[in-house]
């Protein structure tokens, strides 16, 4: 509760960080760092959508990583092959992932915990599979898809890139913030609270988790899409069901029951990936799984509720010493 | 004799070989408190399961306000109008107090996720309106100084006054309560008397399940009598005290 407090400390560490964030891909600033930061929020999307899937309404999956996959070659198909406009690609790829999402979700969600673990895993298997053998290019992926632009402005560098994903990330963010402080975000809770009584209380559980699934494939699917038209260059080994287990280690590092933790997350798995495990090869796994293990022990709720509440309490001390005469 | 919010015709339940509820026959009277009573095992809250459309009935039907409910699910139950607590209370404990009312008052708005993302004004207002109603429930009960507690922090009598709240959020008709008593000392059963006399009032038919006696002939003012999945006696309190049957089926005597 303490921390919950808005206090001009809180805005004063808001403004610092927008300020940081809008100077990182200035080369003279973190410019080097601008491809690291367009990985941190597409997997920041992913994340948040399973955020609110396991955080929030208590409903593992294991296979996120298909719907991210599926946005992607979606959204390349589209465009390259058949020369649909990006956005509309990236849009039609959404509706169609959500879509499908929503039709395996209704015999899903009859299963439960462990039951649904396996089977979003084998779905995430399943869609790997499908990816290699007929997607376009079979494992070695396609390239050429082409880039985002709005009239004759192009996405046709990571500096403008950055901003348009982070634009995407931002958005889902405010958006899942808004669902979790809503009625909607009220009965998901309640399920994961317990569904009996949700029920009880008029909620439409199964309807709700096939809803909030699909919206967490939309997300992925976007995360996807924005993937592909920054990469240029997709192949199914990105979207492998280990994948699938990184988005959940981003989402249980984040806290998943927070949707701002999501960015902690995904940022922490992304810098230990692409920068400071770069020299372990396959063994970074792991890495990850020490630190999963270190964040469930001290933080369990994740290191955004963890590092706020270290934040409290560094602020307590500090009140209080200032008190003493 | 006025019209029946709640009827059942020969319901019955079986699992497996176990028949749990056998062809019972129930009137409601729309307005009153009706207490139901037996020794462990007697169907009460396979009855309230069956009502609130937990699971379907083997055998026979319910019919509210006059409607057969045929097999609507919980949640359109809910909606109906029959609103439930449990004997294991089933509080949602990722929420604070008074965000469990609100949960409660889910049927009572309308506006989803669209709305909800972009904050559209109707879900503004409607959040207003959820708000303002979860305050009234809360105060009902007495927990208003509680309410940003989170709702498991609560001592057990708290816990079950939240429960109740949040039943009475969803507006119901008719209010099923699972052993309201359960676990509370003397002064809460008391205050929880109180409360029921008080919702009957805001013109709300209520069903209780109960072992405390004298909460429940204190309350109810017509009480049935479950042994073994059959209704072997009802009337009103004074009737059942005297009643043979129903002694034996607590005390096991004999019947000549």
């Amino acid at each position: 509760m303490l921390a919950r407090v808005k206090s001009k400390w809180t805005y004063l560490v808001i403004a610092a960080l927008l300020a940081f964030s809008i100077l990182i891909p200035f080369d003279w600033f973190l410019g080097q760092y601008t491809v690291l930061m367009i990985f941190i929020g597409i997997f920041t999307m992913v994340t948040v959508g399973l955020c609110l899937l396991m955080g929030y309404t208590g409903q593992v999956s294991l296979g996120q990583a298909a719907f991210y996959g599926m946005g992607a070659y979606f959204s390349a198909i589209l465009s390259k092959t058949y020369s649909v406009n990006p956005w509309l690609a990236m849009m039609m790829a959404a509706a169609a992932t959500g879509a499908f999402a929503y039709v395996i979700g209704y015999p899903f969600f009859r299963l439960r915990g462990n039951y649904l673990a396996v089977a979003t895993l084998g779905l995430g298997v399943i869609i790997h599979i499908l990816l290699r053998q007929l997607g376009p290019g079979g494992p070695d992926g396609m390239a050429g898809i082409p880039y985002l632009s709005i009239g004759g402005f192009a996405f046709d560098n990571y500096f403008k890139r950055y901003f348009l994903v982070w634009f995407f990330c931002l958005a889902t963010l405010f958006i899942s913030q808004n669902i979790v402080r809503s009625r909607t975000g009220r009965a998901l809770r309640a399920i994961h609270g317990s569904e009996a009584a949700a029920e009880s209380i008029g909620i439409n559980v199964d309807q709700f988790k096939v809803k909030i699934f699909a919206l967490s494939a939309v997300y992925a699917s976007l995360a996807g899409s924005l993937f592909a038209h920054n990469m240029a260059h997709i192949s199914p080994s990105t979207f492998d069901p280990m994948a699938s287990v990184v988005i959940v280690v981003m989402a249980v590092i984040g806290g998943l029951a927070s949707i701002w933790g999501a960015i902690f997350g995904a940022a922490t798995v992304a810098i230990l990936k692409y920068e400071l495990l770069l020299g372990f090869g396959e063994w970074d796994i792991v890495v990850y799984g020490l630190i999963l293990m270190l964040v469930m022990i001290f933080m369990p709720e994740g290191l955004f509720v963890g590092l706020r509440e270290l934040f409290g309490r560094w602020r307590l001390r500090y009140a209080q010493r200032g008190a003493e005469p | 004799m006025s019209e029946s919010i709640l009827e059942t015709k020969g319901l019955s339940k079986a699992f497996g070989g176990l028949l749990a509820l056998d062809k019972v026959d129930l009137a409601i009277e729309a307005g009153t408190i009706t207490a139901i009573i037996g020794p462990n095992g007697a169907g009460k809250t396979t009855l309230f399961n069956l009502i609130t459309g937990v699971y379907p009935a083997s055998d026979g039907q319910i019919l509210f306000q006059c409607t057969p409910l045929k097999d609507a699910s919980s949640h359109k139950r809910a909606a109906l109008g029959i609103a439930r607590t449990f004997q294991n209370v089933l509080l949602f404990g990722n929420m604070t107090v008074l965000e469990n009312i609100m949960t409660g008052q889910h049927t009572r708005s309308r506006y989803g996720f669209l709305g909800a993302a972009l904050r559209f004004p109707r879900a503004r207002r409607e959040e207003e309106a959820i708000s303002l109603n979860a305050m009234k429930y809360l105060n009902m009960v007495g927990l208003g100084i509680k309410a940003q507690h989170n709702a498991l922090s609560l001592p057990l009598g708290q816990q079950k006054l939240l429960a109740i709240a949040r039943a009475l959020a969803t507006e119901p008709k008719l209010l099923l309560l699972d052993e309201p008593g359960a676990g509370l000392n003397a002064l809460e059963k008391r205050e929880l008397s109180d409360l029921i006399r008080r919702i009957r009032e805001t013109g709300i038919s209520i069903v209780l399940v109960e072992h405390d006696m004298p909460l429940v002939m204190g309350l109810a003012e017509w009480v049935v009598v479950l042994d073994s999945g059959q209704k072997i006696a009802e009337g009103t309190a004074a009737q059942i005290q005297k009643d043979q049957r129903v002694i034996s089926a607590y005390l096991g005597e004999e019947v000549e």
